[in-house]
């Protein structure tokens, strides 16, 4: 009975003893320790090395899928993230619900190199809670063989001849939004009448698509089952990597810009860390570094020399000027945001 | 008479629908284009890259651990309740058991997943590997349940009887005598345990904290920026390591039973 008993305290012991060594993972409490909470691949790993041997801390990095669903957990109540990157309609949400901490410029000297053109748009203007990151611009990607007397205005979706070879974005906010761009209006626009017009644009455009779609186009231009597509200059960008026959370009009539934002969490621990972080990603050399890493845009005007020519020379990521001036970010619309939902069911259900 | 096709064309169709997707995937993982469309040669150059992806290889071992001690914990616990469950069946209490363990395998996963980090934020629990243990332990607990209880309805309790008559302790019965009889039990529970621990991403997505990214959580995020033929060549080894263990485990039971059988 003795041997009973003894066993058991053992095998508790075991337990607990597993259990605490998990909690601390092999953590080292003396260097100080900043939590990255971020899309995966989404920084050279080169530079938090550098990072972490000039602040003599470690950086750990942790990953979501989705906006919406980071924005749940930490919602919920989770915390230990310092700096994050939402993209900028989120950050609006999370500010308003009083979940970041305000930026302190003294610590953020090198926000002098952030590109004053993006400013102009950006939904933040002033940095008050918010450096912008990384750019994707959504705009034509086509095959340069395949497609004759390309014009760069979304009105190409209108053409009969390329009939099912063409995909749009199944996302309501971009789809609808290249219509109302087309249409001269705002990307924004909670007006009715605007957006029962951007409708019947868009109903015209989808007798000649073979579908909406969200991440199949990447593999259907790279193959040539697609010849001109809606999408992401990341995603293209990689394209391009393997097929030279890809041009990526920004219609005349302008796009959506986003941009995924630095923020610090307001629960952050090491706040001066994460000040010193972000100050350190829009040193113009690293920011020119880590945009040939991610194949996004760090908008940091003073980085743009610095940059290969692969992407400084691409007309769909370095937009000219007078067409950026026409491009707009996406912004939370809210309770408005059932307008685009109303028109998109009549898209998806129309003819 | 002759033999209906109609059983065999289905098997197979099944099957075709259940491997090929499986088969794509593994023939990708060897395509050098990053983009699975056309076949740009074959490569081993994913494989190369992916082993220098530290952040995957410290998911893996965050992802092993947890369902290593999982498993354990929830055997532990699961065999505990089963046996609970199957002496005291008739009453009012282990019915409310039986209710409560049964309880976590239909309740969805997005609701566990928020209820758990809530109330490890009220507890004040610090979010990390530990909340992740915690979580899995909770529905797997369950499984092993259940699949013990399976194995104790047809277990022949006179057996453990004989051996005390025989002047065996309770510890030693238990030890030498129900253990190894529920041993293939155990070892399914222990399995399945062992899966949906590897395999969960909803739950364990809302109690990691920082620091403890598992496989699931990292492969999800890297389809969006990452590439995808990496993830191809990890699933495939993945794979590799499933088919391996399920061939041995057979084989190794295979043999077992056969000993058992010629010992008669």
């Amino acid at each position: 009975m003795k041997n009973h008993a003894r066993s058991y305290w053992l095998l508790a012991a075991v337990v607990t003893v597993v259990l605490l060594a998990g909690q601390c993972g092999g953590g080292k409490k003396a260097a100080p320790v900043l939590h990255l909470f971020t899309w995966s691949d989404y920084i050279k790993p080169e530079l938090v090395s550098r990072f972490e041997a000039q602040n003599r801390c470690r950086v750990v990095i942790d990953t979501f899928d989705s906006n919406e669903a980071m924005y749940a957990k930490l919602k919920a109540g989770a915390t230990g993230y310092d700096v994050i990157t939402p993209t900028s309609y989120m950050v609006s949400l999370m500010q308003a619900q009083g979940m970041l901490l305000p930026l302190d410029h003294a610590q953020l000297p090198n926000c002098r190199h952030i590109d004053p053109d993006y400013l102009a748009i950006a939904i933040d203007k002033k940095m008050a809670y918010s450096v912008p990151y990384m750019l994707t611009n959504s705009g034509i990607a086509y095959l340069i063989s395949k497609v004759g007397n390309f014009e760069p205005t979304w009105g190409m979706f209108g053409r009969a001849d390329l009939k099912g070879r063409m995909v749009m974005l199944n996302d309501m906010r971009e789809t609808i939004g290249a219509a109302l761009k087309f249409l001269g209006y705002s990307l924004n626009s909670t007006d009715p009448a605007e957006l029962a017009r951007a409708r019947d644009v868009v109903l015209g455009w989808k007798a000649n698509l073979a579908k909406f779609e969200n991440e199949q186009y990447k593999n259907g231009i790279a193959s040539g089952e697609f010849l001109l597509v809606h999408g992401y200059s990341g995603d293209i960008l990689q394209v391009q990597a393997e097929n030279k026959d890809i041009a990526f370009v920004m219609p005349r009539e302008g796009g959506a810009i986003s941009c995924d934002d630095l923020v610090i969490a307001r629960s952050a621990g090491e706040a001066t860390l994460a000040h010193a972080f972000i100050n350190f990603l829009h040193n113009p050399a690293v920011a020119a570094e880590n945009t040939g890493f991610t194949q996004f845009l760090c908008p940091n005007r003073d980085s743009y020399g610095l940059l290969e020519e692969s992407i400084r020379g691409n007309p769909g990521i370095f937009l000219p000027r007078e067409i950026k001036a026409k491009c707009e970010v996406l912004t939370d619309l809210g309770e408005k945001n059932a307008l685009y939902v109303k028109v998109w069911d009549e898209i998806k259900n129309g003819v | 008479m002759k033999r209906s096709r109609f059983p065999f064309i289905v098997t197979g169709a099944v099957l075709v629908f259940f491997y090929l997707p499986i088969l794509i995937l593994i023939v990708d993982s060897f395509n050098s284009s990053r983009f699975g469309g056309a076949w740009r040669g074959f490569s081993l150059k994913w494989y190369a890259r992916l082993f220098h992806e530290p952040a995957i290889w410290e998911a893996a071992r965050n992802t092993l651990l947890i369902a290593l001690l999982v498993t354990f914990v929830s055997l532990v616990l699961g065999t505990a309740s089963a046996l609970a469950l199957h002496r005291f069946f008739k009453s009012r209490l282990q019915r409310f058991h039986y209710t409560l363990v049964y309880t976590p395998l239909v309740v969805p996963e997005i609701l566990m997943g928020i209820s758990l980090l809530m109330a490890f934020v009220a507890a004040g629990v610090k979010l990390g590997m530990l909340t992740i243990i915690l979580a899995h332990v909770t529905f797997c607990v369950s499984y092993v349940a259940l699949i013990v209880l399976g194995r104790l309805q047809d277990f022949d309790f006179s057996i453990v009887e004989a051996a005390r008559d025989l002047g065996a302790s309770s510890w030693t019965a238990a030890w030498r005598v129900v253990l190894p009889m529920l041993a293939p039990g155990l070892a399914a529970a222990g399995l399945i345990a062992f899966t949906l621990s590897v395999d969960d991403f909803v739950i364990t997505f809302f109690v990691a904290g920082p620091g403890a990214t598992t496989l699931p959580i990292r492969v999800y995020s890297m389809i969006k920026h990452g590439a995808t033929p990496l993830i191809n060549a990890l699933s495939t080894l993945l794979l590799a390591l499933t088919f391996t263990t399920v061939l041995v485990s057979q084989r190794l039971s295979a043999s077992g039973a056969l000993k058992s059988r010629t010992m008669e």
